[in-house]
């Protein structure tokens, strides 16, 4: 495998070398890398460091550090970092994080470096993402890296016990509510507070917008939720209010009710998948995945968000974007996905037999194909930090029966309108 | 030259790398805080010099008038609270000898020492609603559920509970430290004048411990006015949503911190960070001034 990666790169990296005219051979350099912790830790972080050596290995000289960190750290970091010259050279982030590192000037425009790539390297990657990290005509901040799209996990024995037939699909949100209800029956909770956080939130509202209905528009500084669809989601979240656990998604509570078999519906990114397959065989736990139902039949909902890698403006940038294209290349991809199950940017890895095949990164790609975006629009604006507590805000309220749904999503437009005004 | 001017320049040479320290760590930090707070910056680009506005984009936002009013109910209930419990604690473990009062001692102690993240974990489960610790509890007596972390009216009483548990176990040693150096003799007169348990603690403990009481409450009070990393972590925040529903949860240093990397306002968070500083300040002036005037013992 190590073999045929490294001849199969070879020619994009020598062409990169050779279009960009940087050979760094001789040089000792550091470069300081800096990802997710959890790229950082077990198998991801033998796989990384496997990236780095190969990398090393064809540039003598070179030191790449690896360094993992929790989100806050991650964009707390890079930007001081980006103040005072000390933060990485190449680095992950999300790309909701993106307009706060570009207004920090943590992100160098890579788009020269990027055109002097061979045209078969660019056109592995997913074009609506390469789209994104280019918001404006020849300024590019960042190479599509890894990505998610949300699933909903069912407990299979919390389903059989309360007379679900679970081999049949859910059709709509009156069908899963119908579940629910026979798990309610059964002494069960059917699912987390799906208003608790922006995220959740956007599995319900994703069941019945548009991408065009997400996210707000900088330029005229209004957001793009349509009110009417927003009732609807209120008033199904209403609905779901008898059958919650009460807590968070991302409670470590909620995680151990699914795996205690106390917990029907476990809405998440494909990320929670390892530690209930560790509890499958440890416990014998009982689970699979399925889309996130749309209020409609045929309407899928669920979340997809993508985390990037960047390169800052520092002496060494030109290395560190070589690094970047090596490690979302096709084959390192590729064997990324297959190890880890981890959905990518790279579409010509996830074609790729030895991954295609893998469940989980399968209805990972389905669920992406019509997930919404989780912070649109990427690289164009910041969000005002109250903009998405006061989406939460709203919806926990009418969760609780506090507003009618109609009343919320008014409040709610009027609201972030002036939010996005005052900034 | 003197013997005398000698021996001082040496003194200074001595005090150099301190006092060199000092400066890049700690006076630098503070004058280019207060330097930034009249400049709009971002951290890349130049920065602009905006006079007072960020001093008033903070002060007459709706986030900052949230956060002092949490701050002023967290700070008059966990101070005064937290004391009375550490205290209650130190007595306690005072009565104690040998192994229990080792035993009591280093329990209380456990949460001090104990990983912040963890704690919040261990406690969001307590207060999970339905199922959690509490709930449970409140179920055996017929109680309905409460959502402790999400609800508007219990959320900032819950994250005291929190708070006072893990600040009671430092608070107490400090207190301990300071009832053990009570004389026992003044103990024993009281006793002999016919003192209960409870008038030795209010004529006897508490005068004998009040240069200690003065360090435990002054030190509360920083700590508190500068709460950050239990609401935030209680609440699951992030630089892009934090403060809990309603921003029930909001404090000054978290809006400081969110205007500051969530929103890439260094200027605000500037000037938002030189208001705190005063405000501690005012308040620790305060505090020495009562201390004067009232004195230690």
């Amino acid at each position: 495998m190590f073999l045929k990666a490294s001849f199969s790169i070879a020619p994009v990296l020598a062409g990169m070398l050779v279009t960009t005219g940087v050979a760094h051979a001789q040089e000792n350099v550091v470069l300081e890398y800096w990802v997710y912790s959890d790229f950082a830790q077990g198998e991801a972080l033998k796989l990384q460091q496997t990236f780095i050596n190969e990398f090393v290995a064809k540039h003598p000289g070179v030191t790449i550090n690896i360094a993992g960190k929790g989100d806050d750290d991650l964009l707390s970091g890079q930007i001081a970092g980006a103040a005072s010259g000390t933060g990485p050279d190449v680095f992950m982030n999300s790309t909701s994080a993106g307009s706060s590192l570009v207004e920090a000037g943590a992100l160098k425009n890579i788009y020269a470096e990027w055109m002097a790539t061979p045209e078969s390297f660019r056109a592995q990657f997913n074009k609506d993402l390469i789209a994104m990290c280019t918001p404006k005509p020849e300024t590019m901040y960042c190479i599509p890296y890894t990505g998610y799209g949300s699933l909903m996990f069912r407990n299979l024995t919390v389903l059989e016990k309360a007379g679900v037939d679970t081999k049949a699909p859910i059709r709509d949100w009156a069908d899963w509510l119908s579940q629910m209800e026979k798990v309610k029956a059964s002494g069960k909770y059917g699912v987390p507070d799906m208003a608790q956080n922006w995220a959740s939130f956007l599995n319900i509202y994703s069941g019945v917008a548009e991408a065009s209905e997400w996210g707000a528009d900088f330029d005229t500084k209004k957001t793009l939720i349509n009110p009417e669809k927003y009732a609807k989601a209120a008033d199904f979240l209403q609905k779901l209010k008898p059958f919650s656990t009460g807590t968070n998604v991302n409670d470590q509570a909620t995680r151990d009710l699914f795996i205690s078999n106390e917990l029907a519906f476990y809405v998440n990114g494909p990320w929670v998948n390892p530690p209930l397959e560790q509890a499958a065989k440890a416990s014998g736990l009982k689970y699979d995945w399925v889309m996130v139902p749309g209020a409609t039949e045929g309407k899928k909902a669920g979340v997809q968000g993508y985390e990037f890698i960047g390169v800052a403006p520092k002496a060494n940038a030109k290395l560190a974007f070589e690094f970047a294209a090596f490690v979302t290349e096709k084959q390192q991809m590729i064997r990324w996905a297959a190890a880890l199950g981890r959905y990518n940017s790279n579409v010509e890895s996830l074609a790729d037999p030895s991954v295609s095949g893998n469940p989980l990164l399968a209805a990972t790609a389905q669920s992406a194909r019509t997930a919404l975006y989780n912070k649109p629009p990427f690289f164009l604006g910041t969000f005002p930090n109250s903009y998405w507590s006061a989406i939460t805000d709203n919806a926990s309220a009418v969760a609780d029966g506090q507003m009618t749904p109609d009343e919320a999503a008014a409040d709610l437009v009027e609201e972030l309108n002036e939010i996005l005004a005052d900034d | 030259m003197s013997s005398k001017t000698t021996r001082s320049i040496a003194h200074y040479l001595m005090l150099s790398p301190f006092m060199l320290l000092f400066a890049v760590f700690f006076l630098y930090p503070i004058v280019s805080g207060f330097f930034y707070s009249f400049f709009e910056w971002n951290a890349a680009q130049s920065s602009q010099f905006v006079g007072l506005a960020n001093y008033t984009k903070v002060f007459t936002s709706r986030s900052f008038e949230k956060a002092t009013w949490n701050l002023l109910v967290y700070v008059s209930i966990t101070v005064p609270l937290g004391i009375f419990v550490a205290l209650g604690l130190a007595l306690l473990v005072d009565s104690f000898s040998g192994f229990w009062a080792k035993f009591f001692r280093s329990a209380f102690f456990i949460p001090v020492v104990m990983p912040l993240f963890l704690a919040a974990t261990i406690w969001r489960w307590i207060y999970a609603p339905n199922f959690g610790l509490m709930n449970t509890v409140l179920s055996w007596f017929g109680m309905p559920s409460v959502q402790f972390l999400t609800d508007t009216g219990t959320m900032l009483y819950a994250m005291i509970a929190v708070d006072i548990w893990v600040s009671a176990g430092f608070n107490m040693v400090i207190l301990l430290a300071g009832l053990k150096n009570v004389p026992r003799h003044y103990y024993e007169a009281a006793r002999l004048d016919g003192a209960s348990t409870f008038q030795q603690i209010v004529h006897v403990t508490l005068p004998s411990i009040r240069p200690v009481l003065f360090f435990v409450i002054t030190y509360g009070l920083i700590s508190a006015l500068q709460v950050f990393d239990i609401p935030w972590l209680l609440t699951g925040s992030s630089f892009a949503e934090y403060g809990g529903r309603a921003n029930t949860l909001l404090f000054p240093v978290m809006d400081m911190m969110g205007r500051g990397f969530g929103s890439v306002r260094f200027g605000q968070a500037s000037a938002y960070g030189f208001m705190l500083t005063i405000l501690i300040v005012c308040v620790t002036a305060v505090m020495f001034a009562l201390r004067k005037r009232f004195g230690d013992a």
